[in-house]
């Protein structure tokens, strides 16, 4: 039992360092970025597809890094923005829904299904629960 | 805000954000191998009871889509590639097993993620849970029948 403790706080620590490469590069970009002109017209660009889930125009840039990287490098981005509950925990919503999609869906694949519209459904649902979230919330 | 001001934010933001997810991944971590420690999982697999019947699953789907919740997806991945080699799911039941965890898993570090930074737990669990169970269940009931086949089955 012991051991098994030791095994759980090592690989906790072991994750907790893969996680700060990706996390603390993100913040400090995003946190510089929220300094430029560059977020405002990325968060302009983006903001008539964000207000349909109830989301600010900035926070495309987690929503893509959760897409695309993972549910840390979309924490990283989500921090510095400065969101209300109601909007983190819809943002949670969507991310949870579809996060890690390219590796997870290779994950999917080596169990020998077709992938296709396994991806398609999550980020399809993921946005249909952003809506409705930011309706029932 | 100067430079060196920005710089200093970004710095503590950042350290304050590993240190939250150090407080979650850490014991987290500690958690799962106490749990492998007394073979919870093999205990706890009939939990999945109600879902793969719902979806209309054999039992044989309890034990990936139990180890998927829990531990994610890649540990549910393993395990439904064990099965399928031995014959014991078919490929329908593999796509299904699939569906329902690239919608649901790892619910306890992922909640607590997002828990952890202001996020609603409840809300995000559950929509999880239920969206997972009603997607595959009218995945099921619209797959076409010929996905029935058995693949990798010992002929």
């Amino acid at each position: 039992m012991i051991a098994a403790i030791k095994r759980g706080f090592n690989n906790g620590i072991k994750t907790t360092y893969e996680l700060a490469k990706i996390v603390i590069p993100v913040y400090f970009i995003i946190t510089f970025l929220t300094h430029t002109s560059l977020l405002e017209g990325i968060s302009r660009f983006m903001s008539p597809v964000m207000k349909l889930v109830g989301l600010p125009g900035k926070a495309a840039l987690p929503v893509v890094l959760g897409f695309f990287v993972n549910i840390y490098a979309a924490i990283g981005a989500i921090l510095p923005l400065n969101m209300s509950i109601k909007e983190i925990t819809i943002i949670a919503a969507i991310l949870l829904l579809a996060h890690s999609l390219p590796m997870e869906t290779a994950i999917a694949r080596m169990t020998g299904v077709k992938t296709s519209f396994l991806v398609l459904t999550r980020i399809i649902m993921a946005f249909i629960i952003g809506a409705f979230f930011n309706v029932v919330l | 805000m100067t430079f060196i001001d920005i710089l200093g934010f970004a710095l503590i933001g950042s350290l304050k954000s590993v240190g939250q997810i150090a407080l979650i991944v850490i014991p987290l971590m500690i958690f799962i191998e106490i749990f492998k420690e007394l073979k919870l999982l093999d205990k706890i697999t009939i939990l999945a009871d109600p879902v793969t019947r719902i979806i209309g699953l054999s039992k044989e789907a309890n034990l990936p889509i139990m180890a998927g919740l829990i531990f994610g997806i890649s540990y549910g991945g393993g395990l439904i590639i064990n099965s399928a080699k031995e014959g014991r799911l078919s490929y329908r039941e593999i796509y299904l097993i699939n569906l329902f965890l690239v919608i649901c898993h790892s619910v306890f570090e992922d909640t607590l993620l997002f828990a952890a930074i202001g996020a609603k737990w409840l809300p995000i669990l559950l929509i999880r849970l239920v969206l997972a169970v009603i997607v595959c269940h009218l995945a099921a009931r619209f797959m076409p029948v010929e996905s029935y086949a058995i693949i990798n089955s010992k002929s």
